[in-house]
């Protein structure tokens, strides 16, 4: 089976912001909101020894995605390639994905209320097309192919040449977004943008921490309540409690 | 996809409370994925096209479904764009469908300034203005109207403007922009580099930005190619006082003292010839002059520069010796952009005189050759001979000035000034007078003193607020232009711009207009075209494609010869009267300018003040983007670069707001500081097209800093008459409170 | 009988007393009442099945991954689950609108204003007895209960106060109304309403449908009446209400009938 990844090239990127001006005409992503971000770093050192680069950040399909665990009706998905999907029939817009994702992928819909993120233009390679970022991307710095093919140039990239991935010791979930560049442009980029720790918002850890074993116990305690009752019935016979 | 929208149709249609629910929370089986504001119902339809977000005109491929464009992507036919589009063309629905844009003919009912209008039919404003135009020239001649025009629509006036007599025509690409470049390598190797400039990144071995912050200042091909020189190995020279997008990718980065580029290419001319890193075979084979050269350089050591640009000598030298290591591969972008001290043709002679030293003139990784493409034309009745001349200058006061582009300045000038002659009229189309020339309130003085100030345009920019007459065109996806003919790519081409949705509004096109104006002033003669497509076919009849690929592909490419080993003896690739490429310009000789360039000083910012300079933003175009609501949203308003140093002198802290004052007491609005170590002391930097004065433009009106707006003083390069602008200095002062 | 003969509290019976009532049926629940609750009954089964089934995060399921995938089976998608749930949540909610405004001055008000549903000092005291009867730590007799008995009383008390948060909390979550952080703590809600009626359900249905002794209270849910004996033996205040009504009602008809006089 597939397992999609994607691989920017920070040594040509220019930060042209092509990719995401094409990804939310593509997906109606409302103005000011944006399934994918192109940054540059602080400029960092003293004049004239300084230092600094672009980036572009969007999901990174991860394979050990915070997002689908927290996610109350099951609207966030990992399909068989790996891409995380959004159902949007299911999404009840409730942000605990939001607040899971560690590099801050997803974002509320401002008009239709629903998480919205980078689904690698699921639909689109569905097709046989590429992703809207990787066709417009004016300096061909966007690769996107399957990891599993060993021959493709993202898992060239990726396994040979030296490219990237923006984990920490401490949060390491397997993003599939790789980054190719100088050994310390990436070191500065992974330095700048870090994953953060997956958080939950007040109800979720309240229903996870909380009620969640609160309920379970009721319901447990309730049953074993009425089972030993029902042992007790049958102990006793029908008959005499009609009596 | 969100289909929730039918959805929420279908729950506000609901009736019966029984089948309510049923109803709310039903949805449309799964759609095929399809382009964002289709229902469904209609076809997409897909049209090629050529873009206009900036004037690069890349290929575009326009998603229609309903008449309604629903996606703009890169067309991947175009031989130079491959399929490729950057924010600005992604985000062209923006301009369609922008609220603001221009509706309507309208008729200044108040005073200059006011911005007072009365919509009126086109009828009555082309009789108008034809009626206008034929008072003028009978009481002031055909002279007395001068034009503006900007973008390949332009030409269809441009006819008109000829045939109704008057010689006075100019655009900001000269004066404003890449005159003076055009012109020093003109004189070098006998043409001029136009756009795209002919400059071959992609086999580059070492690419030399001195006058190009690519990158921040984005084409989508010449992107493409840096990016593949990149990839290649090239490595990269920035000159370039801010720490720019290609300077944090630069091998080498030299902050060089602002206006002091020239002194950087001697030295470096120095160290080629001096320790014999030059192309010794190309330059004895194919130049004239070196000899003069080698002695003019002699003096201008990297020790001597090292003075003048505060860059170390060892890094001069250094550079200089890469240039000669990776020759002739070595491609020095001309830049585009190049009106910034008024010695500017002197230094695009520089940098060519460096480009013919290191061979790379007609070679592979340096600039390559432009190869013509015959193109058909009409045939036309002569254009009436004028008897007074030109008044902007062009070919008299700026001896080397080009008579087709002209020098705005010069009109502004004349209108002013009455001489030679008094200009009583402006038909300005696709040019903001106010923003791309500087010494605006020159410029408004002007438009005080004319009969007619006649805009064409798309968007209701603030120069509207003078107009007489404000027509509305159409954009570049309601309307047909002239077909592009490139000949400076690899593969030249024709491409084409036709309409893929009708004009909105009242929206014309440009052919339009011209066509009916000439018809009420007597010169359909000018105009035998019936048709756009008529007018298409004639044009490129000579080039023997055929016509139907061109509209369905939008484009189509011929075979190149872009090295010297394509040249023939006839097609020879120094196109100059004397076959050799000038490093000794004797036509420089001729005008009374210097024959080598020769550094001169600069003035210094005096004490509290530092050297306004301005550039690009990947997502805007000038002053024609910051209404569109997607590249507004990526970038709202400038912010003034000021490094450390600089800020905590005048107090100011990354984040407030200030105000930029100028020497002359002149101030922008209020603008945000951003610190950084990212630029030199001696400097503050904006993003050009901020600020801007059009009330109507509900996301664009005051923005942060107007770079244009502080530009009071200029420094007009003598020879083209391009207006130098990075000559104004400036200081942060707080801004005060809004009121 | 006649009101004077109406016992205070509950007295030992000859056995041809205790035959009669017997026999005799006394009237308990109005059709509406049977209707509304069988069709809470079925809407809890559903919404239930596939709610558990529309949960699948590790955070918040209660359900196995087999149910899982046979609910999804049987749906085809899960958005046609979803969609099915919100179908019977509105139509839930669409009777209750229905129920009340036309029917609560008959129904709702009546159960609720008339004090049957709020516990009493005898209804406390049952609770406690009744706790420690089942641990087998006492042999007291239960106080006298009203038409429904404490533990029917809080569990109705849950539902009433459930209902209403399980149906906002839906309707919340189905149309995304008033931003994520509210929809969060709707999410919780949701669950915690739902997780709470299942555990008194499981009583409920344990009583109701399982345990012998309260045979003729399911039956009565079908046909509305209960026996007399019954009704004197579990439910005591309410049968003395009942034949103060009877009592009533006979006076009034002696009155006006003394030909029809039937004696006790």
């Amino acid at each position: 089976m597939a397992r999609y990844g994607m691989v920017t090239d920070l040594r040509m990127c220019v930060a042209c912001h092509a990719c995401t001006v094409a990804c939310n005409a593509e997906w109606d992503v409302p103005a000011g909101q944006a399934r994918t971000e192109v940054r540059t770093t602080p400029v960092a050192g003293t004049f004239p020894s300084l230092t600094s680069s672009v980036f572009v950040a969007q999901c990174n399909q991860c394979d050990r995605p915070p997002c689908v665990d927290a996610c109350p009706s099951g609207a966030t998905h990992r399909t068989a390639s790996g891409i995380v999907s959004v159902d949007k029939k299911l999404c009840i817009g409730c942000g605990f994905c939001v607040d899971a994702c560690p590099y801050d992928a997803r974002h509320l819909d401002r008009v239709t209320k629903k998480v919205d993120k980078c689904d690698f233009c699921l639909s689109r390679i569905e097709r046989g097309q590429e992703p809207v970022c990787v066709a417009t991307c004016t300096a061909h710095a966007k690769y996107f192919g399957d990891l599993e093919d060993r021959g493709g140039i993202v898992s060239r990239m990726v396994y040979e040449d030296g490219a990237r991935r923006i984990e920490t010791g401490a949060v390491a979930v397997g993003p599939n977004v790789y980054y190719a560049g100088r050994p310390a442009q990436l070191d500065l980029v992974g330095a700048t943008y870090p994953p953060r720790q997956p958080r939950m918002p007040a109800s979720a850890a309240v229903w996870r921490r909380a009620f969640k074993p609160l309920m379970l116990a009721a319901i447990g305690a309730t049953f074993l309540g009425q089972a030993l009752a029902f042992f007790t019935q049958l102990k006793t016979g029908e008959k005499d409690f009609e009596d | 996809m969100s289909t929730d929208t039918i959805s929420r149709r279908q729950f506000l249609g609901t009736v019966a409370a029984a089948g309510a629910s049923a109803a709310v929370v039903a949805s449309p089986a799964e759609a095929a994925p399809h382009p964002p504001g289709w229902s469904g119902d209609e076809r997409v339809e897909q049209i090629a096209t050529i873009c206009e977000m900036c004037f690069w005109r890349c290929g575009v491929l326009a998603s229609v479904a309903g008449g309604k464009v629903v996606r703009l992507e890169g067309n991947p036919d175009h031989p130079l764009t491959r399929g490729r589009l950057c924010a600005r063309g992604n985000a062209g629905t923006g301009l369609l469908y922008d609220p603001d844009r221009l509706k309507y003919p309208m008729l200044r009912t108040g005073k200059r300034g006011e911005g007072q209008f009365k919509r009126i039919s086109w009828d009555e404003a082309l009789d108008f203005l034809a009626a206008k135009l034929k008072a003028i020239k009978d009481a002031h001649g055909p002279e007395a109207a001068a034009f503006f025009p900007h973008g390949i629509g332009s030409r269809f006036f441009g006819t008109l403007m000829s045939a109704y007599g008057t010689p006075n025509s100019a655009e900001p690409s000269f004066a404003q922009c890449r005159g003076p470049r055009d012109v020093g390598y003109a004189l070098t190797f006998g043409q001029a580099l136009g756009s795209p400039e002919p400059v071959d990144l992609e086999s580059s071995k070492l690419i030399v930005l001195i006058g190009s912050h690519l990158g921040e200042n984005v084409f989508t091909s010449q992107i493409t190619a840096f990016a593949s020189g990149l990839r290649g190995g090239a490595k990269v020279i920035a000159v370039d006082p801010r720490f720019s997008t290609a300077a944090a990718k630069a091998d080498w980065w030299l902050p060089i003292r602002p206006g002091t580029d020239i002194a950087l290419l001697l030295a470096w001319m120095h160290v080629l010839i001096g320790e014999n890193l030059y192309d010794r075979d190309y330059v004895t084979q194919h130049a004239s002059g070196f000899d003069q050269l080698a002695a003019h350089v002699k003096a201008f050591t990297p020790e001597w520069a090292e003075g003048i640009t505060e860059l170390p000598a060892e890094q001069i030298r250094e550079t200089a010796r890469a240039m000669g290591a990776a020759k002739p591969a070595v491609a020095i972008h001309p830049g585009r952009h190049v009106t910034w001290y008024g010695d500017d043709t002197q230094r695009a002679r520089a940098m060519a005189i460096l480009t013919a030293l290191l061979g790379s003139w007609g070679r592979r990784g340096g600039l390559f050759l432009p190869t013509p493409v015959s193109r058909g034309s009409f045939d036309l009745p002569s254009f009436p001979d004028s008897t007074r001349g030109r008044a902007d200058g062009a070919g008299t006061r700026f001896p080397l000035a080009s008579e087709e582009l002209g020098v705005t300045n010069g009109l502004v000038d004349a209108t002013l000034t009455g001489d030679p002659y008094p200009i009583k009229a402006w038909i300005v189309y696709g040019q903001n007078v106010l923003e791309s020339i500087p010494q605006r309130e020159r410029t408004l003085k002007a438009i005080e003193a004319l009969d007619l100030m006649v805009v064409v345009d798309v968007l209701p920019v603030e120069q509207i607020n003078y107009a007489d007459l404000v027509l509305p065109e159409a954009t570049y996806l309601e309307r047909y232009d002239p077909p592009v003919i490139v000949t400076t790519a690899k593969q030249p081409f024709v491409s084409i711009r036709q309409p893929v949705c009708e004009p909105l509004h009242e929206s014309k096109p440009g052919w339009w207009i011209a066509k009916q104006l000439a018809s009420r002033m007597g010169l359909e003669a000018w105009f035998p075209w019936k048709t756009p497509d008529e007018h298409l076919d004639t044009i490129v009849g000579p080039m023997e494609i055929n016509g139907r690929t061109l509209r369905s592909r939008g484009a189509v490419a011929f075979q190149g010869r872009p090295y010297i080993e394509d040249r023939t003896e006839d097609d020879g690739f120094i196109q100059t009267s004397s076959g050799k490429i000038q490093l000794y310009s004797e036509e420089l000789k001729d005008a009374g300018a210097d024959p080598l360039p020769r550094y001169t000083e600069v003035d210094p910012p005096p004490a509290g003040y530092v050297r306004l300079i301005y550039g690009r933003a990947p997502m805007h175009s000038f002053a024609r983007s910051q209404n569109n609501e997607a590249l507004h949203a990526l970038m709202s308003e400038n912010e003034v670069w000021l490094h450390t140093a600089t800020a905590s002198e005048h107090h100011v802290a990354d984040g407030d707001r200030i105000v930029l004052e100028n020497t002359d007491g002149g101030r922008s609005r209020p603008v945000r500081v951003k610190v950084t170590e990212g630029i030199r002391r001696d400097c503050a930097y904006l993003v050009h097209g901020f600020g801007q004065g059009g009330r109507v433009l509900r996301r664009a009106f005051g923005r942060g800093a107007s770079d244009t707006s502080l530009m009071s003083r200029v420094k007009v390069d003598p020879l083209t008459g391009g207006t130098g602008m990075r000559v104004n200095f400036v200081r942060p002062i707080p801004a005060a409170p809004a009121t | 009988m006649k009101t004077s003969a109406i016992p205070l509290g509950p007295v030992p019976l000859t056995a041809e007393q205790a035959e009669g009532m017997l026999q005799h049926q006394v009237k308990k629940h109005y059709l509406t009442s049977i209707l509304l609750h069988w069709f809470n009954a079925f809407v809890w089964l559903f919404e239930l099945m596939t709610g558990a089934a529309l949960i699948t995060s590790p955070y918040f399921r209660i359900a196995p991954e087999w149910y899982l995938s046979i609910a999804q089976d049987v749906f085809g998608t899960r958005a046609s689950m979803l969609r099915f749930h919100l179908a019977v949540g509105i139509t839930w909610l669409l009777v209750f609108v229905v129920y009340g405004i036309f029917g609560f001055r008959a129904y709702l008000g009546r159960e609720v204003l008339q004090s049957k549903l709020f516990l009493d000092a005898d209804d406390r005291r049952w609770l406690v007895v009744r706790t420690l009867r089942i641990l087998g730590r006492s042999c007291e007799p239960l106080p006298p209960q009203g038409i429904y008995n404490a533990g029917q009383k809080l569990f109705a008390q849950l539902v009433f106060a459930a209902t209403p948060v399980i149906l906002v909390t839906g309707l919340i979550m189905a149309f995304r109304l008033f931003g994520a952080w509210v929809i969060g703590w709707a999410v919780v809600a949701h669950f915690v309403a739902v997780a709470a009626v299942v555990s008194g359900l499981m009583i409920h249905v344990y009583m109701g449908a399982v345990f012998p002794e309260e045979k003729p209270a399911f039956f009565s849910m079908v046909t509305g009446t209960v026996n007399e004996l019954f009704a004197y033996s579990h439910h005591f205040k309410w049968w003395r209400i009942v034949k103060q009504e009877e009592a009533e009602w006979e006076a009034a008809h002696d009155r006006l009938t003394p030909a029809n006089r039937a004696t006790p």
